[in-house]
């Protein structure tokens, strides 16, 4: 067993989408229930979620960014660049304090008050990038959680791990040239999705030459070609790099019952990425790891997928 | 669209009577692979690519006496003596697309842009044209391609267009491909939006057919 801690406001349903937007709130509402009806609320260490400080924010967004996301809120704008970001005059709020959750939950792991975590916020963050909000995402949650490591906790190599379906490009190029921190993400090819990023090319520039890694996968595939994939692109190269701290950028919208993209992921598969991943933390970052929703819209199978990966983060 | 939007304006070029070595340091520092080949006032003569050269060059498994002799040789020649002349050019109103479908026939990597009187004013290469499709295609813009099978007949686009702007999504750019079945046309609408599962069901109960992502082709091979 590990002493895993879960980060859940009922603040963050407070982000309305509109009617018929998969990113909805109903989303962690499904998701919390399942924890409870799971019995797992009393395993877990409840972390707090406090707004967080604009200056971790714009360690990752720049001030015109974030006053834009304030703004498109506050005046009720409706939607922001394009009709998949939707605000509602809670969305910043709700954003904020998903950041500043997510920073409680690094201090409560680094702390050694947790051994790891994991975080059901709203909006997601890996498609935003530092000037735009994109794919439903307004400030990168993860990238500024490992921002955030590198400043006030002084870790020298950060790992982390995307198998949300769709390519994480705002966290790609937010550390595309960061050798401190290793990004790779498992997706739908892009010449078939959304964000039409994330090639097996793209492997970071400069001095982060190859602490970016992408694995991509056709329409139509599934188990067999996933864990193809993790064996041969993340498992050794994660292993060379040995990240200090490992972040997760949680995606369950590759499930086979998920119509968001045409990758047919098991539940089994969810199970077995989960273990491997607190597999690398167990070796390699003395169990620190944090996991941090993004997608996964099928509400059907969404509680059952994040109450297993809960499971596996406790060692159930 | 025009040729004079895409081509490299400010073009390195080397005169007929320059020597080879001259042309190779240029090609090497500047990392490319034509010069174009004018006179004093920028009248086209010529071009010289890396492959001229190369070929002008004695075999590095020819004996070392050898090599060195024909080295001695080789110095004395000028980039007139190997360049092709009169090359096939374009005049910067010419479209990409002529361009594309001349390079298709001619076979070379680039295009000296040459005006009426016949003086040089570019140089168009297929990186040129190929960062321009990049553009058409928008592959470089987030966003979802869809594949669609429509009948062959006037209205449908039209109907597409519809269906997908109800949703409120836009788009980033629409191609449409031949199918091997006559009767059939190919559309590819690339969408600016993550949420296409939605747009997908508005289509299917628009009674539009989705193709299979594996079985998209935007090419066909010529027939033999």
């Amino acid at each position: 067993m590990r002493t895993t801690g879960l980060l859940y406001d009922e603040r963050f349903l407070l982000h309305k989408t509109g009617p018929d937007h998969p990113e909805c709130p109903d989303r962690l509402v499904v998701i919390y229930r399942g924890l409870d009806e799971g019995g797992f609320l009393q395993k877990l260490i409840r972390i707090p979620a406090t707004p967080a400080k604009m200056k971790w924010i714009e360690k990752v967004h720049s001030p015109r960014h974030v006053f834009r996301v304030e703004e498109a809120s506050l005046l009720d704008m409706g939607e922001l660049g394009s009709p998949d970001n939707q605000l509602s005059p809670e969305t910043f709020d709700t954003a904020v304090l998903a950041v500043g959750g997510i920073l409680n939950t690094v201090d409560y792991v680094m702390e050694g008050r947790v051994e790891n975590a994991f975080c059901a916020v709203r909006p997601p963050g890996h498609h935003a990038e530092p000037n735009k909000a994109l794919g439903f995402c307004y400030f990168n949650n993860v990238a500024i959680a490992a921002r955030y490591l590198q400043a006030e906790w002084k870790i020298d190599r950060i790992g982390i791990i995307d198998f949300d379906v769709h390519h994480g490009n705002g966290t790609q190029l937010i550390f595309e040239s960061d050798p401190g921190v290793f990004y790779y993400s498992i997706h739908e090819h892009p010449s078939f999705a959304y964000p039409g990023t994330g090639t097996e090319f793209e492997k970071g520039s400069g001095p982060g030459f190859g602490t970016t890694i992408n694995s991509t996968m056709l329409p139509g595939e599934g188990d067999e070609e996933f864990k193809r994939k993790i064996k041969k692109d993340l498992l050794p190269a994660i292993e060379h790099f040995r990240p200090e701290v490992v972040l997760v950028s949680a995606g369950f919208d590759g499930h086979v019952d998920d119509d968001m993209s045409g990758i047919r992921l098991s539940t089994q598969c969810f199970s077995w990425i989960g273990q491997k991943i607190v597999d690398i933390a167990e070796r390699h970052s003395n169990r620190r790891l944090i996991s941090i929703l993004e997608g996964g819209y099928c509400l059907k199978i969404l509680p059952e997928l994040v109450r297993n990966h809960v499971g596996i983060l406790l060692g159930e | 669209m025009f040729i004079n939007k895409s081509m490299t304006k400010n073009v390195i070029t080397i005169g007929p009577d320059a020597g080879i070595e001259e042309a190779r340091n240029l090609m090497e520092k500047n990392g490319i692979r034509h010069l174009p080949v004018v006179l004093e006032n920028f009248k086209l003569v010529g071009i010289v690519t890396d492959r001229d050269i190369r070929s002008a060059e004695p075999s590095c498994v020819l004996p070392e006496a050898e090599i060195k002799a024909e080295l001695e040789r080789i110095s004395r020649l000028k980039v007139k003596d190997i360049m092709t002349p009169d090359p096939v050019s374009i005049s910067p109103a010419n479209t990409l697309g002529d361009a594309l479908v001349l390079m298709k026939k001619i076979k070379v990597g680039a295009f000296p842009v040459v005006d009426q009187e016949g003086k040089l004013k570019g140089i168009i290469s297929i990186r040129d044209l190929m960062r321009a499709f990049i553009n058409v295609l928008g592959l470089e813009e987030p966003g979802a391609l869809l594949g669609i099978i429509v009948e062959n007949r006037v209205g449908q686009m039209k109907k597409i267009v519809d269906a997908i702007s109800e949703e409120g999504v836009s788009f980033g750019s629409i191609l449409v491909a031949k199918h091997s079945d006559e009767d059939k046309r190919l559309v590819f609408p690339y969408l600016l939006t993550s949420n296409v599962a939605r747009v997908k069901r508005k289509l299917k109960d628009s009674g539009f057919d989705l193709l299979d992502p594996m079985e998209w082709t935007l090419d066909q091979l010529p027939k033999r």
